[in-house]
């Protein structure tokens, strides 16, 4: 029953049972459709994504929903964990079940569109203009745009107000201030600050800021801008200011120890803002990634996911997938998406009234006008860049190298085939 | 002279001792379960205000998980019983060319690593749309239970007193009948022995659950513990909750099965 | 080890050894037809067939498959196109030469050798504890067997949060015993971290080790102990001279076991640790899966795991020497 000679007539299933729903949709018996022709009337189409949590998951339901009216379907929307939107992408690519409509985080973009499972954007007139060029980059792959992403964002500096206050430090704006900030904040149970420093993209995702804003660069990674950058957050570790165990924390953890009062700082997303906000004694304040020297902006890299089109026997279907999507990057539903999400517009003109309507924002909406894709420059080479990363980030807070040693070993990573 | 227990005594005093050494980790998972949310990042030494929130939040986040492992389990005990059964009856009972190779065949699943089966059943599961279904994880887990059974099986049967499936035999009973009517329910001990390891087997699978499910529909619950470390670390007495939760099947098998369990442990080995 | 996951050690009872329990004769009624024969044998085949199938399909095959796409170049793509060039021994050097893998194949040995050491001392010191009959004996022995039934995955959880370096209760007794005052950083130190998984997998493991060692002790008559003891033998010189000796054969399969199942241990580092920090856990087990699963590269993830298979037969290999040794004594 397994056999290795199975995939052929595997495929072959495939292609009947295709051939066969195509049939039946033709004839009508795949629900409300209308006559037969090329062009015949979709009643549904299919959305996958990772929003489990609630609220988004309804808020997105309710989103699709809409779009889907605007188009004429229904949308029935599928979510599942992020860690496993690959493994189940990678799935029903093979066994050709992909979604009509499909989300992706945008650094896994490049990877997917390269195995030829999504189509280009253009082939259904969609207008990408006046997005961000971050966003964009991270959308494209091979000059062809595959995804777009309604609303983006990036990290930034959080801080409880009231632990500053009682120490009386300022918010602060450079590397030298920080690590005075996090002195002064720790206490016995209390770190000054957290980041996420564990081996998984999370961590490389959290340490481009310092990476970027030093002038380090994923091509090359054995800069000396680079280590400087690495050796800030040594620095933190060996100091006592951060605890060790940011080598194992996510994202979450690191929100939690904040939550939790065991750190005064930390660096985080703005979609942690809904569950900060949970927390009545929490007086928090945002601001952005503190910088090498003062009055240089911080680079931040960009988040958020982007919307594609995969391939399907239906032409029929994926115009009305792409209706979807242009409905959902329509400038008015992505000012509620933002709105519900604490996430900036990727419009930059729609950003910038949405920064007037939510002032505090305006850090965000900052920082992701300059945020760049993490695939921009390595497009679908990034993965091994972000492994080599993190790989780096670990050896150096262990102490088991020096961060000059780590970074070139990155590189090695980096570069290999 | 003094009396027998006096003089253990001292022993069993050492032995509680060890035995608490050894078990603290299972009464700080209990400790931990009981504990009220969020405050467990610190916690106490013993749950003073037993909090049961942690086992609400797991039941609900949980439970149906807890309902796929209990399927997938019973599934793979039926499944593991009927296949081996009926293969250590032969093996012990008849003298069959090629018996040796299917032996040798079980020696070899023995240093088989999981991860080698799931490498190869991940593509083929993909081929035949066993990924995420009981039935793929019946399957795959049956692989730690079926050589253990036949094992254990075949080495009690061969003790089986000659004399009783001759009678049978000569009785004009078929081979099939003498199985099922005679050999079965002299070997209860035995089946009860491997359907408790083959249920503890696939109850506590990781790997096949990692490898061989990618969405929410079919999620055993070690599986849904591991997910559980990732996603909700505020909620530590809900994870410890589960925890708890995917142990009692194992605890209650120790109390209630303790004959059986503690004789697989040194027969299978070294009889 | 996870010795748990099939404790079978020793196919001596299933081996035919002709004590006549073929009941063909009886079935063929003294001298059968040449005919009749062959469907009695055909008859008895169909006992064996359903288990042998799928121990072929579920162990045979995936032998065979992994062999194959180790040769390949098999990765998220072929899942779409359905094209795995062959590529040669191009997956194997990749592994091999990469320079994380002597650090990995050292992780394994470092993490087999301590996790067998540490069982195998503790359980057989439980084992001789609990020899001795005493009240309680019979109930706290089957209760030590707790540790061993739990889940792997629940007992890693429970002791990844035990050893949080900053709030888990281990490093609290440290410092309230004024034994270390910073904590120690179980789970964020790279040589702490490999420390931490062995300690973990000694404690999962030590049941086992008990029980079979205590099965083994339980073998040994008694009057050899009492011959000893009328030669004057104290305690120290009987365990050298009639228990270790007598139980030598025990001892090899218990140690052997363990190593060919402790090299594939996955769960508890995956779950306390996931192979770092700084990949400080890492071992060819873990690798394979992160290789095959992680970043879908198939083709190396299955040469990874072919070494571990490899591995493993060395030492299946030493096993059956040992036994034959053990046998023949």
């Amino acid at each position: 029953m397994i056999s290795p000679a199975r995939p052929p007539a595997r495929r072959i299933a495939a292609l009947l049972t295709g051939t066969i729903v195509l049939a039946l949709a033709a004839t009508g018996c795949g629900g409300r459709t209308g006559a037969g022709s090329a062009t015949g009337k979709v009643a549904s189409i299919t959305a996958l994504d990772y929003y489990t949590d609630e609220p988004e998951h309804t808020q997105w339901g309710e989103m699709l929903t809409a779009c889907g009216k605007t188009a004429g379907v229904k949308v029935e929307q599928t979510s599942v964990p992020g860690a496993s939107l690959t493994p189940k992408v990678l799935q029903q690519a093979s066994s050709r079940t992909l979604p009509d409509l499909l989300m992706l985080d945008n650094p896994d973009l490049q990877q997917i569109a390269q195995t030829g499972a999504l189509t280009p954007l253009d082939e259904y007139g969609i207008d990408s203009s006046g997005y961000a060029e971050g966003i964009l980059s991270a959308g494209t792959y091979k000059g062809e745009l595959y995804g777009l992403a309604p609303n983006v964002s990036t990290i930034a500096l959080f801080y409880n107000k009231d632990m500053l206050a009682r120490a009386g430090v300022a918010v602060p704006r450079t590397w030298d201030e920080l690590k005075a900030a996090a002195a002064e904040l720790t206490r016995p149970g209390r770190y000054g600050i957290a980041v996420d420093a564990n081996a998984t993209f999370e961590g490389t995702w959290q340490f481009l800021p310092f990476l970027w804003s030093n002038g380090g660069d994923e091509k090359q990674l054995d800069t000396p801008q680079a280590a400087q950058a690495l050796q800030l957050w040594v620095d933190l570790v060996k100091s006592g200011s951060m605890s060790k165990s940011v080598l194992n924390w996510t994202q979450a953890d690191v929100h939690d120890q904040f939550v939790a009062g065991r750190t005064a700082m930390m660096i985080n997303g703005p979609w942690r803002i809904p569950a900060l906000n949970q927390d009545r004694n929490l007086h928090w304040g945002v601001a952005p990634i503190p910088v090498p020297r003062s009055g240089q902006t911080p680079v931040t890299p960009l988040g958020g996911e982007v919307w594609t089109v995969p391939q399907s026997p239906s032409k029929a279907r994926q115009e009305k997938a792409a209706q979807v999507l242009t409905c959902l990057n329509d400038s008015s539903n992505m000012l509620t998406l933002a709105k519900q999400h604490f996430t900036v517009p990727s419009r930059t003109a729609t950003a910038g009234r949405y920064a007037e309507q939510v002032p505090s924002m305006t850090a965000f909406a900052k920082s992701v006008e300059g945020a760049r894709a993490r695939t921009s420059e390595l497009g679908a080479e990034w993965p091994k860049a972000a492994t080599g990363i993190y790989t780096a980030i670990q050896s150096a807070l262990t102490g088991e190298q020096t961060p000059e040693e780590a970074l070139r070993h990155a590189q090695q990573i980096a570069t290999s085939s | 002279m003094k009396r027998a227990p006096d003089r253990g005594r001292p022993y069993t005093i050492v032995g509680i001792a060890l035995l608490a050494l050894m078990l603290f980790p299972v009464y700080w998972m209990v400790n931990a379960s009981l504990q009220p949310t969020g405050s467990t990042l610190q916690g106490g030494w013993f749950p003073f205000h037993p909090d049961p929130s942690g086992y609400a939040t797991a039941l609900r986040d949980q439970g149906r998980n807890l309902v796929t492992s209990l399927v997938v389990a019973l599934g793979s005990v039926a499944l593991s019983l009927g296949l081996a059964a009926p293969a250590a009856y032969a093996l012990a009972r008849f003298n069959l060319r090629g018996t040796n190779l299917v032996l040798l065949g079980i020696l070899i699943t023995q240093m088989v690593p999981g991860i080698v089966v799931a490498n190869a059943l991940y593509s083929a599961y993909n081929e035949l749309g066993l990924l995420n279904s009981y039935l793929g994880l019946i399957l795959a887990d049956s692989t730690a239970g079926i050589p253990f059974a036949i094992i254990i099986m075949c080495s009690f049967m061969r003790s089986i007193p000659r004399e009783i499936i001759e009678a049978a035999r000569v009785d004009g009973a078929g081979r099939l009948r003498v199985f099922r009517s005679v050999v079965l329910p002299v070997s209860t001990n035995a089946l009860i022995t491997a359907a408790v390891f083959t249920f503890l087997f696939t109850w506590s699978d990781f790997l096949f659950a990692l490898t061989l499910t990618t969405t929410e529909t079919v999620r055993p619950i070690t599986l849904g513990v591991y997910q559980y470390i990732g996603a909700h670390t505020t909620d530590w007495n809900a994870i410890m909750a589960t925890t708890v939760m995917a142990s009692v099947p194992a605890a209650v098998l120790l109390v209630v099965a303790q004959r059986y369990v503690a004789t697989a442990a040194t027969d299978g080995a070294t009889k | 080890m996870r010795s748990r996951s099939r404790p079978v050690a020793d196919l001596s009872p299933i081996l035919p050894r002709g004590t006549g329990q073929d009941d063909s004769a009886v079935a063929a009624g003294g001298r059968a037809a040449p005919r009749a024969r062959l469907g009695e044998r055909s008859a008895q085949w169909m006992f064996i067939v359903p288990a042998a199938a799928y121990l072929l399909l579920f162990f045979g095959y995936p032998i065979v498959k992994n062999v194959v796409m180790s040769f390949q170049q098999y990765t998220a793509t072929t899942f779409y196109t359905g094209a795995a060039p062959f590529v040669g021994l191009q997956n194997y050097s990749d592994i091999l030469s990469s320079d994380l893998f002597p650090k990995t194949l050292l992780t394994t040995v470092l993490f087999t050798a301590g996790s067998i050491t540490g069982q195998f001392v503790l359980g057989l010191a439980f084992a001789l504890f609990f020899r001795r009959r005493f009240p309680l004996g019979g109930v706290l022995r089957s209760l030590l067997l707790l540790p061993w039934l739990l889940p792997l995955v629940v007992s890693g959880t429970t002791w990844k949060w035990m050893l949080d370096p900053d709030t888990g209760v281990v490093n609290a007794a440290l410092r309230s015993l004024h034994l270390s005052s910073s904590g120690i950083p179980w789970l964020t130190g790279t040589s702490q971290a490999l420390l931490s998984v062995i300690l973990i997998n000694i404690w999962v493991g030590i049941p086992f080790n008990t029980a079979i060692l205590y099965g083994g002790l339980q073998n040994i008559p008694p009057h050899v102990y009492e011959a000893a003891k009328l030669d004057g033998a104290g305690p120290l010189a009987s365990f050298r001279h009639v228990t270790w000796p007598l139980l030598r054969p025990t001892v090899s399969v218990v140690l052997v076991l363990g190593v060919v199942y402790t090299v594939k241990v996955l769960d508890i580092i995956l779950v306390v640790t996931g192979g770092g920090p700084a990949d400080a856990t890492e071992t060819i087990a873990t690798q394979s899966y992160e290789l095959s699963f992680q970043q879908f590269d198939f083709g190396r993830g299955a040469a990874m795991s072919n070494v571990l298979i490899v591995i493993s037969l060395a030492f299946a290999i030493v096993y059956l020497r040992a036994d034959r040794r053990a046998r023949t004594v």
